[in-house]
This record gives structure tokens, C-alpha cells and sequence, in this order.
């Protein structure tokens, strides 16, 4: 499964490198994360308890920063398994400065497997590109304080 | 495979299912049980309780009063196909609930479960959407009505706050010159819409004075474009003029549709205005019939 998005954020690339790469500023806008935890340098370990409609899936995530260049791109590894599955995804992103503005372009590539995939295979795109907005609307709001 | 352990309630009444709910934190609710029971079995979905709706009489049935058609939250897919009010007043939505699923689907499932399950496959929000329906719901915080457009905001999620219950849809009857009409390019196993298209129309002096369409199964819930509509509104609707209206589909999705395994999000872009052409023109032919 391959899912892009483009978010542009009203500040200057350095800004939101640092929004990017604060672990509570993250926490706080992964949709449905209950912890996330340092486990090394630019390692995380994460609960996550994913809200899609009924669907309650509870998952124990790692979330590796790769290939970091400040403040221009780096690559998010995310592995995370639970009940209803796995899910296996990296993403490169990049911070494209426009004047005042910065653009960030995502390029994600997943593989899910499980009960999750197997029965809700029509929904994953979707629910992926859903959380991914969630997400980053979160940054932007954050920003914005 | 079995349920993960859950506390079962019958609610008698709608006041009854209303405290039971506020009773139980992270109940759902069961009305046809054809989308929640599949989740929960399959342990995709385990509620700590269930608050079982489906006998509570006051939320069935199809009653005509003046100017629209309200159709209680429980009513099944077969009770709409069969109700000879809806018949008339909202023809597309009772063809749409006549070839919804299969025949287990349609006798158990309930409008107001799917509705409130807003699974973006789904026929019925389209239509709903497209015939500019409105959802009469009750909540802790009293009763609200919420058009149809609004109330689906996301990929199964809805404008529903904690707790509120769909109690009943309105449905305008349409007026002479108005037709409706909903076409679906269906998955050959689960019936499920890879795309469906709902719309309606009225003409006036042979043109059309007010258009309506709305599309679902290729992105996160069902949803009206505009910009098609606009592209059509008043023009008289022939087919290469329709043709060009419905490739205005394209602006109204953007980077919106999404693909899975069984059709890309690129080939349902290509796909969706044929099925949006083939909508307006049957609600035009069926308006200028009328």
C-alpha cells in the first residue's frame, strides 16, 4: 500500500523540523497513542490503541527516525503489531521551504498483514491516509499555538 | 471465531437504551447486528457491552407526513424496498435498499445501523446524501437533526457525538419534474459499491432548475459535488452536456479517492464519471417522466 499527502505548515522549515522531531509534541498527535518512550537514539517504542469506528485495534509500535537532514527530510520506520494484526511502513518525508510557508511532502509505503488485512483490506488505504491527516492537522493546530 | 466476552442489554425503549448507554462506558449499540456482530466475531471490534435496540418498537417503520417521508432507525432494507410510500416519494432509495447486500443483509440489516456504521462502501449515505435527507438523532443533550451531508464527516465516523442515537431519517418527497436515480459499480463478492453515484433532479421547462449528485465507495464517506452540479444546473440535460458535467467530477475529488486491492485509486478516478453520467441521466429521464 502506498499513500502520499502534502501539508503545508504557516512557518519556516526550521519551526517545523523541531515540531517534527519533538517526542511530545508527536505523542500527543499520533492518533490513539497512549505512550511513546525513548528506547535508544532516535528510537521510540509506542502503545497505540487505533480508533477506526468500532474497530479498537491495540498495537505495540517501534518508530525509528532514519536519514535525518536537518532541516530537510528524513525517513520515519514504524513497525507495530497487535491483535487484529501487523503493519510494517517507512515514510519518507520532506520540508520544502516557500517563503513564509513550508511544504511537507509524504511518501509512505506499507505492508499489513493479519485479521486486518485480510478482512479490511478495502478500508486500510483509507483509514492510513486518515490518521496520517489527523496527524499532521494535530502539528499544524500545534503550531499555531 | 467467537466474540471476546461482552455484557448484553435489552433496551425496551428508547429512554431505556439512552440510560443503558449512559450507564455502560464503551457500549455500542446493536440494531440489525450485520456490521457490529461481523467485527466483533471476527475481534476486530470487542465493546465491553452491547445495548441491544432492535425490539424497541417506537424506531421502526415508514410514515408519510406532508412534504417528506420519515423512516424509523430500525427499519430493515427489506422494509424500505417494500414500503409503497417510499416508493413515491424517493424512489431511488427504496431501489437502492431493494439491491443492497443479499437477502440476510436486507431482512436484519437497518438503515439507522448503516448509517450510523458509515462504512464508505456503503449505498445508502450516497443516496441519502444526494436526495438531501436529514437524521434526526437524541443524545444526552436532546434531540438534534443533522443533514445527511454533515453527518458523514469521515471513514466510518460520523457528525454523532458520544451517545446519540439515530432515531429517525426525513426523506422530501419528490415533487413532479423531480427524478432520482442511484447507479453502482458493485464488488462482484461483498456487493459492496466500488463506486456509486446517487443523483437527482429537477427540471423545469426542460432544463435543469436544481441538481443534486453525490458519490461514495472511492473515498472516505459519501459526499455531494459541487462542482458537477453547478456544471449542469441549468443547462438541459443531453447527453454530451451531462458527458462534460460529470467530468467535473474529477475537481470535486482531487487527491481524495482511495484504491485497494481490487481497484486502484487511479482506475476508480478514470471510472467515476461514467457512473456519475449514467446517474444524472437516469434522474433526467425519469424527471422529464414525471
Amino acid at each position: 500500500m502506498d499513500i502520499t499527502g502534502t501539508y503545508t505548515f504557516d512557518a519556516a522549515a526550521d519551526a517545523v523540523w523541531t515540531l517534527l522531531m519533538d517526542t511530545s509534541a508527536i505523542a500527543g498527535c499520533v492518533p490513539g497513542c497512549r505512550e511513546l518512550r525513548p528506547d535508544g537514539n532516535d528510537r521510540y517504542r509506542a502503545e497505540l490503541s487505533v480508533p477506526v469506528a468500532a474497530v479498537t485495534g491495540q498495537f505495540d509500535a517501534t518508530i525509528a527516525l532514519e536519514d535525518k537532514v536537518q532541516p530537510r527530510s528524513y525517513t520515519l520506520v514504524v513497525q507495530a503489531t497487535g491483535r487484529p494484526g501487523f503493519v510494517r511502513g517507512q515514510a519518507a518525508v520532506t520540508l520544502t521551504p516557500d517563503n513564509e510557508r513550508t511544504t511537507v511532502q509524504v511518501t509512505a509505503h506499507a505492508d499489513v498483514g493479519g485479521a486486518i488485512a485480510r478482512v479490511g483490506q478495502r478500508l486500510l488505504e483509507g483509514a492510513a491516509r486518515m490518521m496520517m491527516d489527523r496527524f499532521f492537522e494535530c502539528l499544524r493546530r500545534k503550531l499555531g499555538d | 471465531m467467537y466474540a471476546v466476552d461482552f455484557d448484553y442489554y435489552r433496551a425496551g425503549s428508547l429512554a431505556d437504551a439512552q440510560k443503558l448507554l449512559g450507564d455502560h462506558p464503551g457500549a455500542k449499540l446493536l440494531a440489525g447486528g450485520h456490521s457490529l456482530i461481523p467485527l466483533m466475531k471476527l475481534r476486530l471490534a470487542a465493546p465491553p457491552a452491547v445495548v441491544d435496540i432492535g425490539r424497541v418498537a417506537e424506531l421502526r417503520g415508514v410514515t408519510l407526513s406532508g412534504a417528506a417521508v420519515r423512516i424509523g432507525a430500525l427499519t430493515t432494507h427489506t422494509e424500505l424496498a417494500a414500503s409503497a410510500d417510499l416508493g413515491r416519494a424517493a424512489p431511488a432509495l427504496a431501489e437502492t435498499a431493494a439491491q443492497l447486500g443479499d437477502p440476510t443483509v436486507r431482512n436484519r440489516g437497518t438503515i439507522g445501523g448503516n448509517i450510523a456504521h458509515a462504512d464508505p462502501a456503503s449505498d445508502l449515505p450516497t443516496v441519502l446524501v444526494a436526495l438531501d435527507a436529514r437524521i434526526n438523532v437524541v443524545g444526552p443533550s436532546g434531540h438534534r437533526t443533522i443533514d445527511a451531508a454533515k453527518f458523514f464527516t469521515g471513514l466510518m465516523t460520523t457528525s454523532l457525538e458520544e451517545n446519540e442515537i439515530v432515531t429517525s431519517i426525513d426523506v422530501p418527497v419528490a415533487q413532479p419534474g423531480r427524478g432520482s436515480a442511484y447507479v453502482k459499480f458493485s464488488h462482484p463478492a461483498s456487493r459492496y459499491a466500488v463506486i456509486g453515484a446517487a443523483a437527482a433532479i429537477t427540471l423545469s421547462g426542460g432544463t435543469c432548475s436544481s441538481v443534486s449528485v453525490a458519490i461514495g465507495g472511492l473515498v472516505a464517506h459519501a459526499r455531494r459535488l459541487p462542482s458537477v452540479e453547478r456544471a449542469l444546473t441549468d443547462q438541459a440535460p443531453s447527453e454530451s452536456v451531462v458527458a462534460k458535467a460529470a467530468a467535473a467530477v474529477a475537481a470535486d475529488l482531487g487527491r481524495d479517492v482511495s484504491g485497494d486491492i481490487f481497484a486502484s485509486a487511479e482506475y476508480r478516478t478514470a471510472v467515476a464519471p461514467v457512473y456519475v453520467k449514467r446517474a444524472l441521466l437516469a434522474a433526467a429521464a425519469r424527471a422529464s417522466a414525471r
